[in-house]
């Protein structure tokens, strides 16, 4: 049978018992729309990638690793014009590949691992947010690789793999300009649609629209933006966009002191 | 001071050609000329068995292709990337209230029509999501369905009937269809409808779904580089501007040529 014969999949036919269950479900708690879920974040933590980030708010758990620079495959192309600061010609510049799993049994189906699209595209918009931080010309013809892998799906997954992912490439030492530090949004339904800070599961799935905010706190530019659904007018989205940037901003200091962290550690066990 | 290298403004798109009904095998299609991008769309309804969640909806797949002939970048396998990109696109600018799913659906849980929407890459000469956007509403407005009866038989078991008469079809409406805006960022100001040149000189670029009631489906960052907050807020709110006439022009045209009736002159390809 074609297909992927390492890994073992169900019948064809299962479904979740969920599906059949009768009732609504519990309606979400209210709560403070502003409020973040307290966050613990890991680095230096996986002694086969050179540089790796763990991150867990609320339910949502994920891993990070980063690996490189290596050769980068692909031909050779001509320099251009060089950049300032002894960066390569444009032509020249290091890539960034970026990769991003769910596990299996992360969310509420089970989804076999090649899921295609969504995972396409989420990658994507991990290595558009990336991007901007990461100062590629210091790795001329060099690809740095980046592969985050979400445990379990509480809520807001890619703008804590995007955290992560920053977290991860900082403990690498891979040189950038600023962390990215992530934040999701979602928009309660009718009859009371407010944006609201850091969605737990249950709120995103209920959610009108969504979005994740990726900003780079030091230099205040927005480095990834990502969002979909009935959002309403522009005035909307544009204040979905300020509460998530203050939210990203409000982040920072855990994951700096997360890294400081990580440095000691790291100073402390190097043979003196 | 608001003057491009081709003497446009920062908000002026380039003359925009729309044809529908280019190909006869589909049940809708429409061909979109924008400069020197050239898109062609074909949407074809099938039967099919509605998704588990959504008993009593049908659906809508899109595809697109980037043939080897747009660019030479395209070669093979390289244009699978950004065919995927741009069909992940349109999946998350469609949302539930853009199309009547509902209106698609035929017996609850068994069978519902699935309109696949192919779009096809003929030539790439920059601002791609914006003309396949239009050339998918285009081409869905022109999507004729035709009506299906079921019957139940005495033994209950349900039989599908298609009606004789060629014409009798389901229009869908497309007045909730949102059209893609992609503002480029180039120094301080931005442009909306990038030429190629452009393009390359822009490193970030906000791509802005709007319908044309003014509301925002979309927003996504596309490009390497960042963007500053405030610049964000004024390209939402040129993107909405701009959408809205966009809508606007491409409604008129539409019911312009539809009125038109089957005798209307087809310019079809190389006219």
């Amino acid at each position: 049978m074609p297909g992927d014969h390492r890994r073992i999949r169900g019948p064809e036919e299962s479904q979740p018992p969920q599906l059949y269950a009768t009732g609504e479900g519990e309606a979400p708690a209210p709560r403070d729309p502003a409020r973040l879920r307290p966050v613990y974040a890991r680095a230096g933590l996986l002694s086969q990638a050179k540089g790796s980030a763990y991150l867990e708010a609320g339910g949502t758990k994920v891993l990070c690793a980063v690996s490189g620079p290596r050769p980068a495959e692909g031909g050779e192309r001509g320099g251009g014009p060089a950049g300032a600061g002894g960066e390569a010609p444009a032509a020249l510049r290091g890539r960034l590949l970026c990769d991003f799993r769910r596990a299996p049994f992360s969310g509420r189906r089970r989804r076999a691992p090649p899921s295609g699209g969504e995972e396409r595209e989420l990658a994507l918009a991990l290595q558009e947010a990336l991007e901007p931080a990461v100062r590629l010309g210091r790795y001329p013809r060099a690809q740095l690789e980046v592969s985050a892998l979400l445990l379990e799906d509480g809520g807001s997954a890619l703008a804590a793999a995007l955290t992560a992912a920053a977290l991860a490439l900082a403990d690498a030492g891979v040189e950038m300009y600023d962390l990215v530090v992530g934040c999701g949004l979602s928009r309660a339904p009718a009859p009371a649609p407010t944006w609201l800070l850091d969605p737990t599961l249950l709120e995103e799935e209920r959610a009108a629209a969504g979005l994740t905010v990726a900003l780079m706190p030091v230099l205040n530019q927005v480095a990834g933006l990502l969002g979909s659904g009935e959002g309403g007018p522009t005035e909307s989205w544009a204040e979905a966009v300020r509460l998530g940037l203050e939210g990203c901003q409000r982040l920072y200091p855990v994951l700096q002191q997360c890294l400081v962290r990580a440095a000691r550690r790291r100073g402390a066990a190097a043979p003196l | 001071e608001d003057l491009r290298v081709d003497g446009r403004g920062c908000e002026d798109y380039r003359c925009v050609e729309v044809e529908t009904d280019v190909v006869s095998n589909t049940s809708g299609s429409a061909r979109v000329k924008l400069g020197h991008t050239d898109i062609l769309v074909g949407v074809k309804a099938e039967m099919g068995t509605p998704k588990l969640e959504k008993p009593n909806e049908g659906y809508l797949e899109f595809f697109v292709d980037c043939s080897a002939s747009a660019t030479p970048e395209f070669e093979g396998r390289g244009g699978d990337d950004l065919g995927t990109e741009i069909a992940n696109t349109l999946y998350r600018i469609f949302n539930k209230s853009s199309v009547d799913l509902e209106s698609l659906c035929i017996s609850p849980r068994e069978h519902c029509w699935a309109l696949y929407v192919d779009v096809l890459l003929l030539e790439c000469g920059g601002n791609l999501f914006d003309a396949i956007s239009i050339a998918v509403k285009a081409a869905l407005f022109n999507t004729r369905i035709p009506r299906v009866r079921v019957l139940e038989d005495e033994e209950g078991s349900k039989d599908i009937e298609l009606s004789d008469d060629p014409y009798d079809c389901i229009q869908l409406s497309v007045e909730n269809v949102p059209c893609i805006v992609t503002l480029c960022k180039i120094g301080y100001r931005h442009v909306v409808d990038a030429t190629l040149q452009e393009e390359a000189c822009s490193l970030a670029s906000l791509l802005v779904s709007v319908t044309s009631k003014g509301v925002v489906t979309c927003m996504r960052k596309v490009g390497k580089g960042s963007l500053d907050p405030e610049s964000i807020f004024e390209m939402l709110e040129t993107g909405k501007r701009v959408g809205k006439v966009l809508h606007a022009s491409l409604q008129s045209i539409l019911h312009k040529e539809e009125s038109l009736g089957p005798k209307r002159q087809k310019v079809g390809f190389l006219g």
